[in-house]
C-alpha cells in the first residue's frame, strides 16, 4: 500500500516539477524577482502597483512623461493591465506630439502600447474615465496616434500650428 | 523506515527530483552585463546526443529498459519509471547543453567530439564503468573549455592568453555571448547532481518476490556475462551450499 501511494505521489511530484521547469524555460523571466511577477500572472493573483501607478499619474500630469512611463513599468512590470498601458500611450502621445511636426519613434511605440491595452481588453473596449484626459477611449487614441504617423499633404497647411494637443 | 521505501522513495521521488533540476540548471546562463536570468532551452545537437547515450547506458547494462519498463510491473510503477528515463533523457540533454559552447568553432569542434565518440562506442564492447568514465572525461573536458579557457578569452581584462589566441586566430570566431562568472558555477553543480543521479541509478528496479517482498536492487553497473546478471534465488543457493557440503564429506 506504501508502495503504491510512494509511486502516485512521485508521479505527481515529477509532473508538477517537469511543468514548473517547462514554464520557466517559456517564460524566461530575467530575475528572480520576474520569477514571482510570472507566477503571480499564471496563478491569476497578479496585480499593479496603486501606489506606484498614482505617484506615475501625478508625473504625467507635470508632464514628467519618461518618469512616468518608469514608475508605470515598475507598477506594471509583467505589461498585464490594460489600464496602465493605455496611460504609457498616452504619454508617449503627448511627449511625440509636436505643433509643427511629432516624433514618430514615441509615436510608434505609443502605438505599440495602445496595441496592447487593446489586445488586454478584447473582452470590452477600454475606456479610462480621467478628467485630465481629452481621449478617453484606446481606440480614439490608437486613431490619434496612427494618423499621426501618417504623412500626407495636409502636414504642409500652416493652419497646422493652430491645432490643439488632445 | 523500512530498506524498501527508501529504494521506493529513490525511484519514484528523488531521482525524478535530481534529473529534473539538472534539465532546470543545466540551460541557465547568466549574461555578464546586464546580470540577467537566460533559459537557453536544449538545442537539436544535445537531444541527438542525450539519445546516443541513454541507447549507450542500455547497451553497457547501466540501465536495463526491459526492467523499468515491464507488462510485470504495476501501471503507477510502469509510468513513475517512464517519468524518470524521461527525466534522464532530458538531463542528459542539457548536461550536453551547459559544456557545450553556445555559438563559434569551438562548439562545431565540441560538438563533433561528443558525437564522433557517442558514435564509435555504439559499436565498440565495453562496458559500464568503462563507459561513466569516458563520459566523465568527455563533460570534464568540455567543461574546462567552456567554463575557463573561453572565458577568459572573452574576459574583456584578459592577459596575455587572450591577445595570444585573438592574433593567432584573427578571424574565426571563438567565442559566444559572454556570461557571468556564476553562469560555471551553476553548470558545475548541474553536473555534479547529474553525475550523483547516475551513481544512484539502479540498473533495474528490485524485482518484487512471491511473498509481495521486494529483493535489492543492482545500484552498481551491471557485469557483462549475461549469466552473472541474475542473482541465485534462495532455493539455487542452498543447493549450491548442499552441494558443497556433500563434497567436504566425500573428501574427508
Amino acid at each position: 500500500m506504501r508502495q503504491r501511494l510512494i509511486q502516485w505521489v512521485g508521479i505527481a511530484w515529477t509532473l508538477a516539477y517537469a511543468a514548473l521547469v517547462v514554464w520557466l524555460y517559456a517564460a524566461a523571466p530575467q530575475s528572480i524577482a520576474e520569477v514571482k511577477t510570472q507566477a503571480s500572472v499564471a496563478a491569476g493573483t497578479y496585480e499593479v502597483d496603486r501606489a506606484r501607478f498614482d505617484a506615475g499619474r501625478d508625473l504625467f500630469l507635470r508632464e514628467q512623461y519618461a518618469a512616468a512611463r518608469g514608475e508605470w513599468g515598475r507598477a506594471d512590470p509583467a505589461r498585464r493591465d490594460a489600464r496602465t498601458q493605455f496611460y504609457v500611450a498616452y504619454a508617449f502621445y503627448r511627449e511625440g506630439w509636436g505643433r509643427v511636426y511629432n516624433d514618430d519613434a514615441l509615436f510608434r511605440q505609443g502605438l505599440e502600447a495602445v496595441n496592447l491595452a487593446l489586445n488586454l481588453s478584447s473582452d470590452a473596449p477600454l475606456t479610462v474615465e480621467d478628467p485630465e484626459l481629452k481621449m478617453h477611449t484606446a481606440a480614439e487614441l490608437k486613431a490619434e496616434l496612427e494618423q499621426g504617423l501618417e504623412h500626407t499633404a495636409g502636414d504642409l497647411n500652416p493652419l497646422k500650428v493652430f491645432r490643439e494637443r488632445k | 523506515m523500512s530498506r524498501q521505501t527508501n529504494r521506493a522513495l529513490l525511484r519514484h521521488v528523488l531521482l525524478p527530483t535530481v534529473f529534473l533540476t539538472v534539465a532546470l540548471l543545466g540551460g541557465v546562463r547568466v549574461a555578464a552585463d546586464t546580470r540577467a536570468l537566460l533559459f537557453v532551452p536544449p538545442p537539436l545537437v544535445t537531444l541527438i546526443l542525450a539519445a546516443m547515450l541513454l541507447v549507450l547506458f542500455a547497451r553497457g547494462g547501466a540501465l536495463r529498459v526491459g526492467s523499468w519498463l515491464s507488462a510485470d510491473n504495476g501501471t503507477a510503477e510502469n509510468v513513475s519509471h517512464a517519468l524518470t528515463l524521461g527525466a534522464l533523457f532530458f538531463a542528459s540533454a542539457q548536461a550536453f547543453n551547459s559544456v557545450l559552447p553556445d555559438a563559434g568553432l569551438p562548439r562545431l569542434v565540441l560538438a563533433s567530439f561528443f558525437l564522433w565518440t557517442l558514435w564509435q562506442n555504439q559499436f565498440s564492447a565495453f562496458d559500464a564503468r568503462r563507459l561513466l568514465r569516458s563520459l566523465a572525461a568527455l563533460f570534464g573536458t568540455a567543461f574546462v573549455v567552456k567554463h575557463l579557457l573561453l572565458a577568459s578569452l572573452t574576459d574583456p581584462a584578459g592577459g596575455w592568453l587572450r591577445r595570444l589566441t585573438a592574433a593567432a586566430l584573427e578571424g574565426v570566431a571563438l567565442t559566444g555571448p559572454a556570461y557571468a562568472a556564476s553562469t560555471g558555477y551553476v553548470s558545475f553543480f548541474a553536473l555534479a547532481l547529474y553525475v550523483s543521479g547516475l551513481a544512484l541509478t539502479p540498473a533495474a528496479p528490485p524485482a518484487p518476490a512471491a511473498d509481495g517482498s521486494v529483493s535489492p536492487g543492482q545500484l552498481a553497473p551491471a557485469p557483462a556475462a549475461p549469466q552473472e546478471l541474475a542473482e541465485p534465488s534462495e532455493v539455487e543457493t542452498r543447493a549450491r551450499l548442499d552441494d558443497g557440503a556433500r563434497k567436504k564429506t566425500f573428501r574427508e
